[in-house]
């Protein structure tokens, strides 16, 4: 478990993993995957009455012997999907070092498998600084990445261009802002075949130590809280913290996403095989 | 400021674990959270508001702090301004007459008292002065907890001309003045006398000087008609002169053009006294005075006219003959009687069934009896009346409070109204040609001379009561030389003795005097010097006269500080629910 981004773990683990990508139709670029769009692809999806303009190549000729009628083939278009990972740059994600190491290692991976996958991905890192980088460039904007937003997700998503359409979108973040959460999964998954909501969580933010008093100073704004952390306290932030995860989960459902829950203390390896296995699937290609 | 019990300031050490808290609890470690939105209970008020929660720690410290020093205010009995230094002193004076003795040098005893009383204000820096004066009714000089420069200076205008009194109630009255623990300082002219238990914290300062003195022990004056009748003692105190010299002098009267003056000189045996007896014609106000001695007041006396007021008596229609010839004839003898008076309250003789004060005559069936006669003893209509050898006639029984009855029948009665009845058939007795008659009716004008309105003596001496008679349903005031007071009740009323010597006018309904009296300043007990002299007895128990350390005397303000502080407090770290 390293606290430094450890990108000869992603390299070891990239080659036998895939990116579980959505079973409906995607947009993108031609390529092999069957896309929501006709196109000229072998499988046939559906036949019409031909109109003009239609391509006279795509004219069922037989259909035309059978019925006498101008009967078009209409064949699914087959297109590479995109995936695109964004990154939430805020400063609670650098609560801890292993904290911000395992979102980079996260991403990376996800940028690394949908590489191999053929995929092209793309990194959107919404630090002070946004940025949106695809390919090899994405390694590179990770090693320099900086925590540093004040504002949560939400906020600095208000400050990129809208999403574009895209197969597969991984959003890395922890979760942890009072929002709107059903409005705001519904416009991360907007304009994606499918959204991976990956909640990297420090062992403070998932069972936060007691016993004693603390000036809580919330990372992002700075705003300080003094609370004596007993028993009754500790047992109310996990109640509040488990419906905060209830109300983010049934959001990513009905996205048609899913929520998948990091600790930061595992590693890797071991998040790829357990609470991650939904979004990284063994075989190299779904 | 100043500070009743400074000690009390050590509550302010009371800060330091307070502001320690407060630092320690600031210099708590700071733990960074992911969200604070998980930790805080969700707040019904708007963001956007006011954040005041912000000061919070800060204002508590402050009003914690503040009510620390508010509870050490308090305790260490923290004055401010006047009450910043608070010395309270009582002293009392003898109000009676020998204090005004002048001693070999020609200073009064009050004089001396009045320089001491100064010295001990100043000695001890009081800053409240009481004085009080004895008396047989104490009274408040100055004060209570006058300025010392308003207090000493009623003490030097006034008068002790009281007669001989007890002065222990006033020095226990200015004890509970002074309070718990604090002295009383007492000035008069003789030391107490043996076995005389002093209050423990009353300091006894005698300033009198033991002297031979001649005084005027008594003093009358009684005018009958133009001639007006002088009578005094003169007495002698200690190793006097043999023989002294009286001067009297008669101011000219209404119907004189000039006064008269004699000087009698009257031989006084040992320690005997000597009575002269003088009369002038047409005279006014008679000065009478001794040598000057060691006190002049005593040596003085002013004796007004005192004429006696005739009582007016009328006899009413209805009477019979011998019911009339035996009144007319007491009457013609009976001095001071005016027939038909028409100012003045009249006393009214009349038949049997009218509304006369007194009536006379028997109805019904008669009946006469020679004894044997009860009598109620000692009703003063009554006094020396002796029905031996009296045959009386009496009728039907009179209503009212039988005074005289043979057998069954009541001879004399009186009602409540003062109403007397006399049961008597003049025809059948011989009641009126016995001494019983002029005696019962002479008692009976006696007493109707005593309910007349006004003083019941006229001249009296010091300590003497005032005996007065009011009418029902007026309203009386008695003005004297130290002012004028109402006078309660009707009928025969006792005023307590004056406290000053001097013309006492009794007023009624704020119109003219309705009657005057002269208290003359004589006392035979004061007139004594020979037993006065120095003394300074200190007080029994040591009072703590520089602590003024009494709970109930504490300023409330640090309290209700404390108050406010601790609910603002209450009110700033309160959590919302």
């Amino acid at each position: 478990m390293s606290e430094r981004l450890d990108e000869a773990a992603v390299g070891r683990l990239a080659p036998g993993l895939g990116l579980a990508l959505p079973r409906g139709p995607h947009r993108g670029r031609v390529g092999e995957v069957r896309a929501a769009s006709t196109g000229s692809a072998l499988e046939l999806h559906d036949f019409r009455a031909y109109q003009p303009g239609d391509d006279l190549r795509q004219l069922d000729w037989n259909a035309v012997a059978r019925t006498d009628e101008l009967i078009l083939r209409v064949r699914q278009d087959e297109v590479s999907p995109r995936v695109e990972v964004v990154l939430d740059g805020s400063r609670s994600m650098a609560l801890s070092p292993r904290k911000a190491a395992c979102a980079r290692e996260l991403a990376l991976l996800a940028c690394e498998v949908g590489a191999r996958q053929g995929l092209s991905p793309t990194l959107l890192a919404t630090g002070v600084r946004s940025e949106r980088v695809q390919g090899s460039a994405c390694r590179a904007a990770l090693r320099a990445l900086e925590f540093d937003a004040k504002d949560d997700l939400v906020t600095a998503l208000g400050r990129m261009p809208p999403p574009r359409s895209c197969g597969l979108r991984v959003v890395v973040s922890d979760f942890l802002f009072e929002a709107d959460l059903p409005a705001m999964v519904a416009r991360l998954s907007r304009g994606a075949a499918g959204v991976f909501l990956v909640q990297v969580l420090d062992a403070e933010d998932l069972a936060p130590t007691g016993g004693e008093g603390a000036r809580l100073v919330d990372s992002e704004s700075g705003a300080a809280l003094e609370e004596l952390l007993t028993e009754e306290v500790l047992a109310a932030y996990a109640r509040r913290f488990v419906e905060h995860q209830r109300v983010l989960r049934a959001a990513a459902l009905r996205s048609r996403g899913a929520l998948l829950t990091a600790p930061a203390t595992e590693t890797l390896n071991a998040l790829v095989m357990g609470p991650l296995r939904p979004l990284f699937v063994a075989g190299g290609r779904a | 400021m100043s500070f009743g019990f400074p000690w009390g300031l050590l509550a302010l050490g009371a800060l330091v674990p307070l502001v320690a808290a407060y630092f320690l609890r600031r210099r708590q470690k700071p733990v960074v959270v992911s969200a604070l939105f998980l930790w805080r209970t969700p707040r019904p008020r708007a963001e956007a508001g006011p954040r005041w929660e912000r000061f919070t720690r800060e204002a508590s410290l402050l009003l914690e702090a503040l009510a620390v020093i508010a509870a050490a205010l308090y305790l260490s009995d923290v004055r401010l301004g006047e009450a910043a230094r608070t010395k309270h002193l009582v002293l009392v004076v003898d109000g009676s007459l020998s204090m005004s003795a002048r001693g070999p040098d020609g200073v009064t005893v009050l004089e001396l008292a009045r320089r001491e009383a100064a010295k001990r204000v100043e000695d001890e820096a009081a800053t409240r002065v009481t004085v009080l004066a004895t008396g047989l009714s104490p009274r408040v000089v100055a004060g209570p907890e006058a300025e010392p420069s308003r207090a000493l200076a009623a003490l030097e205008s006034f008068q002790s001309r009281g007669a001989d009194h007890d002065p222990m109630p006033t020095l226990l009255w200015a004890q509970e003045l002074a309070g718990a623990g604090k002295h009383v300082a007492f000035f008069t002219d003789a030391a107490p006398v043996e076995g005389l238990v002093i209050p423990a914290p009353v300091r006894w300062t005698a300033l009198g000087t033991a002297r031979e003195n001649v005084a005027f022990v008594s003093a009358q004056r009684k005018d009958d008609g133009g001639t007006a009748t002088v009578t005094l003692r003169v007495a002698r105190f200690g190793a006097g002169p043999e023989s002294v010299s009286v001067r009297l002098r008669a101011l000219p009267g209404p119907d004189a053009k000039q006064g008269t003056e004699r000087v009698e000189k009257v031989a006084l045996q040992g320690e005997g006294s000597a009575t002269v007896r003088l009369t002038f014609q047409n005279a006014g106000d008679v000065e009478v005075s001794l040598p000057d001695d060691a006190l002049l007041e005593d040596g003085q006396a002013r004796l007004t006219a005192s004429p006696t007021r005739p009582l007016a008596v009328s006899l009413a229609q209805g009477l019979g003959p011998l019911e009339r010839d035996a009144l007319e004839r007491f009457l013609a003898a009976s001095p001071d009687v005016a027939r038909d008076g028409a100012a003045g309250e009249t006393l009214l003789m009349g038949p049997r069934g009218t509304d006369a004060k007194v009536t006379v005559g028997a109805t019904g069936k008669v009946r006469t009896f020679v004894g044997p006669f009860f009598s109620e003893k000692g009703h003063p209509l009554l006094d020396d009346v002796q029905l031996a050898g009296v045959r009386w006639s009496a009728g039907e029984n009179p209503p009212g409070h039988p005074l005289i009855t043979a057998g069954d029948a009541v001879l004399v009665s009186e009602e409540d109204d003062g109403r007397l009845h006399l049961n008597v058939d003049l025809s059948r007795s011989n009641v009126q040609r016995v001494s019983a008659w002029p005696v019962l009716l002479g008692n009976v004008v006696r007493e109707s001379r005593r309910a007349r309105e006004g003083f019941v003596r006229r001249q009296l001496t010091l300590g003497e009561p005032l005996q007065l008679v009011t009418l029902p349903g007026k309203r009386y005031t008695l003005t004297g030389p130290s002012g004028g007071k109402p006078v309660f009740g009707a009928g025969a009323v006792s005023l307590p003795p004056p406290a000053m010597p001097g013309r006492y006018v009794l007023e009624r309904d704020g119109a003219d005097g309705v009657d005057a009296a002269e208290v003359l300043a004589l006392d035979a007990r004061e007139s004594d010097l020979r037993g006065r002299g120095r003394a300074d007895v200190p007080a029994r128990e040591s009072g703590d006269d520089e602590a003024r350390a009494n709970a109930s005397d504490r300023a409330r303000w640090p309290l209700v500080l404390l108050l406010l502080a601790l609910v603002g407090d209450f009110y700033v770290t309160r959590r919302v629910s």
